[in-house]
């Protein structure tokens, strides 16, 4: 009887613990929301949350057409599902290459690919910047696509090896006799298994740079390929004296992501601790 | 089949977009920054070779020290505060069970999902000493609330704080996932001791979670050396360089400074110790593993090797039990 | 299905390969630059740092651009704007690649002399523009080795705005002398209201405090201690120890807001417009204040100013001025279209262009001649800057911060803060930028 009653004391203290975390964690979002739609004046009060006087949905409006979000959002997208596909190609490719194929130098090349997850991206910004403009490819979209996608095939070629790893080989001794070539065996027979694998490395590419903004503020110059964080960046300049449409648009920049996850929450979950408990 | 696999031609091409990529994007640079780490270059004009100069100065620029003690300060700060939260956090959530685990779990990880730009100017707005959401919260419990939390010796720590909100539910994911994995039969046979919840947790499931730990442990130290948007939005390293970080100090150094040699300089430094950081943790982490299956071998506690490998088992094949 | 997927990828990643090395070739266009089409098209890329196009300078920019596109079919003005900061990052990132055809320059040594002796910014030819009324010395800040290399927009003077409802509903008074602004701080404290709201996140607004106090303790020879310090690299000179401990001073006695250090331009500035604030301390750019409809009708139509009270035993007079020649344009030497964009300028400072707009918006005082342009339904505000100007006896000259190098710059507006939250001491201040200076 004391039993259950303490292992109730407990449940409760737990439940306790756990709404106060969430409170911590999703507030700021509410305040964030809820001053969106209040006016400018209103931000200078000493309450928690209030009530706007006049329910300003025309922060909203301003933040979406003066912030280009559409074309801001539709740049992000683009720019990372390029980013993902090309990272899954190049790793697939290099992940079968370093894991199946016999030659000297597999090792070799493998550890070099992947001694670029150690390097700190941030370190290549003034030595690319000189290059992309040697280039000319500044404010174009591959001044963003190249180092996104060179900055993340290390980790995709991790995972992509170690679950090339544990397909069996008898499947694509299988193919050879069928008379498959090695093009053929990678994206028909290996590829169709690694459905979990490119999920996770999906994931966790699309989740590493669609938060990125520093090159994208050095390289990029035009509005043309700016990516969904200059809604934000460009943004506090223009209305610096109005505080409430900045936090219309900051609600607005971070709702795609948000909305993506609660819908995708369980596959994106799953992918996050694959990736994170494998690399 | 022999030769099918070993046809160099096709070897070449599988790897060349790899290679390419990483050659133009990762190794170019670096052997650009490497060079113009030798120059005084002020990113226009005509530059001189000075030699190991930059390298000198960098010695002795306390600014650069400042930035590698805030990245410690960042790690420790992780390790001793955000992790254990998440662990003990990621345990109870274990406990619950049901759609409520689901939800909460959901709920944790919002933050890490929005953009680091929206983070950094909302927490500006959190953090605002004259009406901030921060104050606020103070002055509504009963203080006075004029807190400066950006200030020379604040802000450090808010900094922390905004990076431990922000990265919170990743953290505590990864050591979700661990706990998932722990074979229930041991939780069975613990309770049969009559173990407390508390004991289970700190000599079941600490001990099996240490892969966890560490995988965690240098991931926190990693993203503390590679601060550097936070910073650059929420403070720009100031007040007077105390939220100064090594990528944001050669930035400002290359960009602003007109001073693209030591800014490279800084760039070269910077990988070296990201370098010797990752591989040195790997190595602690290595050495010790391998100490403790020795001296467990000698005991010939085979009960406890074999909970060992049986864990290690487990987690290799851990992800499959989270979904 | 697969197939198909198969082949776009593969095609994506030759595509890739195949840019790359294309691109390796083919080094000398730089995207940053106009272009001049077959068909006669001309495009001018002008990179501006006024994000806001609606209001103030920035709508007066526009307004031009717009003319000159309207007046000029087969002339195409593409804008980049950024804000102050990131405009001058960018900036200097341009100007190690390719620079954008005009472009906004600020004519201080710390912006100009690095950028000029690397050969980025096109020379100007003095004589055309004989008739744009440009104000005595106005150039001077532009022209390097006797050469011009950028024409001045504005005439910027440090001003403290205030709100003069406040001050009278609360019996204050406009100080004379740095301890009546001390003292007024405390007064107004009382009220639980800030003082002054001062943007301290950005180093320069205290730096130019600083040049402001310096200034009333030096007189006239402010320019050349200033230079002799920066120079030398010794800045233990009595004045400006004294100078940097008003500033302290200003900072222990709760002058400017909780957290100032901190706080950027815009929260700086809404304090002020929010009556949060009694006093805004800023450049006179921002008197469009008085025009801005985002404002409260009672708080936009009672802002003063005045200019930093005399020091005792400080040379320099009540009506001597902090003031100077900050942001104007330029135009990028190795420019596709230089021509063009030399002739899109000149367009700009016609007299009755940048600077008769720029009266009408009410957005400060150009470089030029504006008398002219005077109806007698100018805000309270503008009035009363132009009258501080016509009776000045003396001028500054160019802020502190921006009289030496970008190293100095840079070290300078981050040292600030530490000594004026008293993390480091006057002395260690003014060692640290000395070092920068070496």
């Amino acid at each position: 009887m004391k039993k259950k009653k303490r292992t109730k004391v407990v449940k409760i203290f737990m439940w306790i613990i756990l709404i106060a975390i969430a409170v911590i964690q999703i507030f700021p979002l509410i305040w964030l929301i809820d001053f969106s739609f209040a006016s400018s004046t209103e931000m200078f009060t000493s309450g928690l949350l209030i009530i706007p006087k006049k329910i300003m949905f025309s922060n909203y409006t301003k933040a979406f057409t003066d912030g280009h979000f559409l074309l801001y959002l539709k740049n992000s997208l683009l720019i990372n599902i390029l980013a993902v596909i090309l990272v899954l190609v190049a790793s697939i490719m290099a992940g079968f290459a370093c894991r199946r194929m016999r030659w000297k130098l597999s090792g070799f090349v493998k550890t070099m690919l992947l001694m670029g997850m150690m390097i700190p991206i941030h370190a290549t910004l003034l030595p690319n910047y000189k290059i992309y403009t040697e280039l000319g490819i500044t404010d174009t979209i591959w001044a963003l696509l190249i180092p996104y996608v060179a900055f993340s095939l290390p980790q995709g070629l991790f995972l992509m090896t170690s679950f090339i790893e544990s397909i069996p080989i008898e499947l694509e001794e299988a193919a050879v006799i069928d008379g498959c070539g090695i093009y053929r065996i990678i994206f028909q027979v290996i590829t169709p298994m690694l459905k979990t694998s490119i999920a996770t490395v999906s994931i966790m590419t699309f989740l590493n740079n669609w938060n990125e903004f520093m090159m994208a503020r050095i390289y990029l110059s035009s509005d043309k390929w700016k990516t969904l964080p200059f809604s934000i960046l460009d943004f506090t300049g223009q209305y610096s004296s109005n505080y409430a449409i900045q936090f219309a648009v900051m609600a607005l920049t971070a709702a795609p992501a948000i909305i993506v996850y609660i819908i995708l929450n369980k596959h994106i979950t799953k992918g996050v601790a694959m990736g994170a408990v494998k690399g | 089949m022999k030769k099918l696999y070993s046809n160099k031609l096709v070897i070449f091409s599988l790897i060349l977009p790899g290679l390419l990529l990483f050659i133009f994007a990762i190794l170019a640079p670096i052997c650009l920054s490497v060079y113009y780490g030798f120059t005084d270059y002020s990113g226009m004009g005509k530059y001189n070779m000075i030699g190991i100069e930059n390298y000198k100065n960098l010695l002795h620029d306390k600014v650069f020290a400042i930035s590698l003690r805030n990245s410690l300060f960042l790690a420790i700060g992780f390790i001793c505060i955000q992790h254990p939260i998440a662990m003990i956090i990621a345990a109870v959530l274990d406990k619950i069970g049901g759609r409520a685990e689901s939800i909460f779990r959901c709920i944790y990880f919002i933050p890490n999902v929005i953009s680091i730009a929206v983070i950094a100017k909302l927490w500006s707005f959190i953090y605002n000493p004259n009406f901030g959401l921060l104050n606020n919260i103070i002055k509504a419990m009963g203080g006075k609330g004029n807190i400066n939390w950006l200030d020379e010796k604040n802000a450090i720590w808010s900094v922390l704080l905004v990076l431990i909100w922000h990265g919170f539910g990743w953290g505590m994911l990864i050591y979700y996932t661990g706990i998932k994995n722990i074979d229930p039969t041991l939780y069975e046979a613990a309770s049969i001791d009559g173990a407390s919840q508390v004991q289970t947790f700190l000599r079941v499931t600490l001990p099996l979670m240490k892969p966890v730990i560490q995988v965690n442990v240098t991931m926190a130290v990693i993203s503390a050396l590679k601060q550097m948007e936070t910073v650059y939005l929420l403070t720009q390293g100031g007040p007077g360089n105390s939220t100064q970080f090594a990528a944001n100090y050669l930035y400002q150094q290359g960009f602003t400074a007109y001073r693209y040699g030591y800014g490279n300089a800084i760039g070269v430094i910077f990988i070296i110790i990201c370098l010797i950081a990752t591989v040195a943790l790997n190595k602690v982490f290595e050495d010790r593993e391998e100490a403790k299956y020795r001296k467990m071998e000698r005991k010939r506690d085979k009960k406890n090797a074999m909970q060992k490998r049986m864990m290690q088992n487990n987690y290799k094949n851990s992800v499959k039990a989270v979904s | 299905m697969r197939r198909i997927k198969k082949v776009v990828s593969t095609a994506l990643v030759a595509a890739m390969a195949a840019t790359m090395l294309v691109g390796c070739g083919d080094s000398s266009t730089s995207s940053s630059s106009g272009k001049k089409g077959d068909d006669g098209q001309v495009t001018i890329k002008l990179f501006s740092n006024l994000t806001d196009r609606k209001n103030g300078q920035g709508l007066v920019e526009q307004t031009i651009i717009d003319e000159y596109m309207k007046a000029n079919p087969k002339v195409k003005i593409e804008v980049e704007a950024l804000d102050e900061e990131a405009y001058k990052t960018k900036f200097k990132a341009y100007s190690m690649s390719g620079m954008p055809d005009v472009v906004s320059i600020w004519g201080q040594p710390a912006f100009l002399d690095e950028v000029v002796e690397a050969g980025v910014l096109a020379e100007l030819n003095p004589s055309d523009y004989s008739d744009y009324k440009f104000v005595e010395g106005s150039l001077n800040g532009y022209t390097y080795d006797g050469k011009l290399y950028g024409l001045p927009r504005n005439t910027d003077i440090s001003v403290f705005y205030y709100n003069q409802k406040m001050f009278e509903d609360n019996g204050w008074e406009v100080p004379q002398t740095y301890d009546e602004l001390l003292a007024l701080a405390d007064k107004i404290n009382e009220k639980g209201i800030v003082p002054v709201a001062m943007d301290g996140g950005d180093g320069w607004p205290l730096c130019v405090y600083l040049a402001d106090v310096l200034f009333k303790i030096t007189g006239k020879d402010y320019s050349d201690a200033v230079s002799n310090a920066i120079k030398t690299g010794d800045f233990s000179a009595p004045e400006l120890k004294q100078a940097a401990q008003l500033l302290k001073d200003a900072s222990d006695a709760k002058l400017f807001q909780n957290g100032y250090d901190t706080q950027d331009y815009g929260a700086a500035m809404n304090l002020f417009t929010n009556g949060q604030a009694a006093m805004f301390y800023m450049g006179s750019w921002e008197t469009s204040m008085a025009t801005n409809q985002d404002i409260a009708e009672d708080i936009r139509t009672n802002i003063r100013v005045f200019t930093m009270p005399t020091v005792e035993g400080g040379k320099a007079a009540a009506t001597d001025i902090s003031a100077w020649n900050g942001g104007g344009y330029a135009v990028n030497a190795n420019s596709e279209v230089k021509e063009e964009a030399i002739k899109f300028l000149n367009y700009m400072y016609q007299p009755d262009k940048l600077s008769k707009y720029g009266w009408e918006n009410g957005v400060g005082l150009s470089a030029q001649d504006q008398s002219s342009y005077m109806t007698g339904n100018e805000t309270e505000l503008q009035k009363q800057i132009v009258d501080i100007l016509s009776k000045s006896t003396n001028l500054s000259g160019t802020p502190i911060n921006d009289q030496g190098t970008s190293a100095f710059k840079t070290c300078i507006e981050s040292e600030i803060q530490s000594v004026c939250n008293g993390s480091k001491s006057v002395d260690d201040f003014l060692s640290a930028i000395g070092n920068a200076c070496k």
